[in-house]
């Protein structure tokens, strides 16, 4: 008799038929989106290419895509919900499960390990009482270890939510910018200037962002994982 | 130029009084009405004005001008246009690659902030030269803020008669459509890329058939970075000859460098191709931090391998002297690292990127990038062995060309050559072996590779 107990499967699958989070009668798109995914509808040869913006959509509007919500999606395009389900698992923007209210990425990615990416994911850690991956009790922040986000000359940074990044970050710049984030306040937009229009243009070339900042000496990474 | 014999030479000429062209300092730029004012669609509307020029004459002027991709490969732009067939009626595609992924890279960014109508008027040449139909923008999800801005200039585009049906009152129509991705390194690869756009999972595609052939849809398509398409409106204002004399003989003109890491003066840069490295650290960005010791560079993102700090002697920044000193241009995302750095816990890093991203469609990859992430790992924790570089170079050969996409390959190399460069620090790390060898013979009787480069 062998010992394996062939009923008990040896990864854990997720949960085939979770209860559905978002009620049938608020799967609806109202007429200003079903306008932007009409046009978004006319900009590909065929419908189904518009998934990814129609999934992004789907997800400002109910903050992540649980099963029903992908399948409402496919619907809207009249595709398969294998194929939609496909897509939405892919990509890793798209949020499968209930996110805190701020999605906290921090890039540790090879320049950001190197310049401190792993003190400030340390430092959150620590802030927040959580480890990266999970969220707070009070479901206000999800912090989560992300790969390069294209910004590594002014190493370290995170974004917010898939949406503001947030440059040379300091431990004492991020506790302004939780301390923001508590209150609502979300940072804004910020232009990074080039080390060349510093030296001929004295300073950023923007006149429309309010808030400039430039490419600083990185700081020494204490942690490296 | 006071170099004279025995010291190296800069391939960039007079790269201290040189004009930017990508990005020259002029105030908003960005703005539509400013890039006008400025000569912006002047290109355009000569070759479009023009009878005599004929969309063949643009693809031969980039092919003249030997400019060749800043995505990576580095293959040349005007050979890949004459890839594409001639017109059928089969709509014709142009997908401009805005994914940006490769750890280290975040000069297009830069670009699509401070000069997008550049990259939009490179793309409508490009169209032009193409009898493309469509282009389609694929930029990477995480570059939001970015999107919007450029949402709001291309809007300004269809607005003044740029973009959209008989541009400039002529007979040539072309689209441009920006494609929003959602976090997927593996889709700044081409045919994943056009995979993405299609609605589907970014699983790279077999070629042959190459998409000049069979793209989008199944219909002619060409794939360009953002940096090359923003170069093709110089190609044709300052002349090829311009562009060709400019910077390295095989791989000339201007280029962002993103430069980070352990310098003092971090950031994107530009200038020629054929930068001495030397210059760009301790010239361009004011030296290495804190007066250490320059160790490794890797010269062009996280997939070409790195060069030891002699390696980088007299080398500079083009596809020939780097393929000379052991590695590639990549995207010219410049990482440097000063003596402080450890490179078993770079390669790590590295190491858990790739198994992070592979798209999971070929065993040797979904696989391989696990495996070396692990064994990595371990050597990193202490618990290696010396057979464990061994079983890193068997690993590697075993998934070296042998997927659909260059990814494992691109997996493979920082693997194969920080282990072959930085040696000492892997062994230094790894278990006493109960039979010593030197550093210059292998540890395992059936290994497949030269412990150390030669």
């Amino acid at each position: 008799m062998s010992g394996f107990d062939i009923k008990r499967p040896i990864v854990e699958l997720p949960d085939q038929d979770p209860e559905q989070q978002i009620p049938d009668e608020e799967l609806v798109w109202t007429d200003a989106e079903k306008k932007k995914i009409e046009i978004w509808k006319d900009q590909y040869p065929e419908p189904e290419a518009a998934i990814m913006k129609v999934l992004w959509l789907a997800q400002e509007k109910y903050d992540y895509l649980p099963p029903e919500v992908i399948r409402f999606c496919a619907d809207t395009l009249d595709m398969d919900h294998a194929r939609a389900y496909g897509v939405a698992t892919f990509y890793t923007q798209y949020y499968k499960e209930e996110e805190g209210t701020f999605v906290l990425d921090v890039c540790t990615c090879f320049t950001c390990q190197f310049t401190g990416g792993y003190d400030i994911l340390h430092h959150l850690e620590e802030k927040l009482g959580i480890h990266a991956g999970e969220t707070t009790d009070d479901g206000m922040f999800t912090l989560q270890s992300v790969e390069c986000l294209g910004c590594c000359g002014s190493a370290p940074m995170m974004q917010i939510t898939n949406g503001v990044y947030c440059h040379n970050l300091t431990t004492e710049k991020v506790d302004a910018i939780i301390d923001g984030l508590e209150n609502g306040e979300v940072p804004e937009f910020t232009s990074v200037t080039l080390p060349q229009d510093e030296d001929e243009m004295g300073g950023n070339r923007r006149s429309d962002v309010a808030k400039t900042e430039t490419y600083q000496t990185q700081p020494r990474a204490e942690h490296t994982e | 130029m006071e170099a004279t014999n025995g010291t190296p030479q800069s391939k960039a000429g007079d790269w201290r009084s040189y004009d930017r062209v990508l990005l020259p300092p002029i105030e908003d730029l960005h703005q539509l009405e400013v890039y006008r004012e400025h000569g912006g669609y002047g290109q355009l509307r000569d070759v479009l004005d023009d009878p005599d020029i004929a969309p063949g004459d643009v693809t031969t002027a980039v092919k003249e001008s030997g400019l060749r991709g800043r995505g990576g490969a580095g293959f040349s732009t005007g050979m890949k246009w004459s890839f594409m067939p001639e017109p059928d009626d089969r709509p014709r595609y142009l997908a401009c690659n805005a994914d940006e992924s490769e750890p280290g890279t975040f000069k297009d960014r830069q670009l699509m902030e401070y000069n997008p109508h550049l990259m939009f008027e490179g793309i409508l040449l490009a169209g032009y030269a193409m009898s493309i139909d469509v282009c389609y923008v694929y930029v990477r999800g995480e570059y939001a803020d970015w999107i919007v801005h450029m949402e709001e200039q291309l809007e300004k585009l269809y607005d003044a008669g740029l973009v959209g049906e008989n541009i400039l009152g002529s007979d040539f129509s072309m689209e441009i459509v920006l494609h929003k991705g959602a976090g997927a390194y593996i889709c700044g690869e081409e045919t994943s890329l056009l995979e993405s756009l299609e609605g589907k999972r970014g699983y790279p595609r077999y070629k042959p058939p190459f998409p000049a052939q069979k793209g989008l849809w199944g219909c002619p398509t060409t794939i360009n970075n953002v940096e090359t398409l923003a170069c093709v409106p110089l190609v044709l204002e300052k002349g090829p000859e311009w562009f060709a004399n400019t910077g390295a003989e095989q791989h000339p003109g201007p280029v962002l460098y993103g430069i980070s890491g352990h310098v003092n003066r971090p950031g994107v840069y530009e200038y020629p191709t054929g930068m001495l490295i030397s210059d760009l650290i301790e010239e361009v960005c004011g030296g290495m931090r804190d007066g250490k010791e320059f160790k490794a560079l890797v010269p062009g993102g996280s997939s070409t391998p790195p060069l030891r700090a002699d390696q980088c002697e007299g080398t500079t920044m083009d596809s020939e002297s780097l393929r000379e000193a052991g590695s590639m241009m990549g995207t010219a995302g410049m990482l440097v690292l000063d003596e402080d750095t450890d490179m078993v816990s770079y390669l790590r890093r590295v190491t858990h990127f790739y198994q992070h991203e592979s798209c999971g469609q070929c065993t040797p990859c979904r696989e391989g990038t696990g495996w070396l992430e692990r064994i990595v790992t371990r050597i990193d924790e202490g618990e290696g062995q010396m057979r464990d570089l061994d079983l890193l170079f068997d690993l590697c050969d075993q998934m070296e060309g042998r997927t659909i996409c260059a990814f494992a390959d691109a997996a493979a190399w920082p693997v194969r050559y920080t282990i072959q460069r930085f040696r000492e620090e892997f062994e230094a790390k790894v278990k006493p072996s109960i039979h010593p060898v030197s550093a210059d013979v292998s540890s395992g009787a059936d290994a497949t590779a030269p412990a150390t480069e030669g």
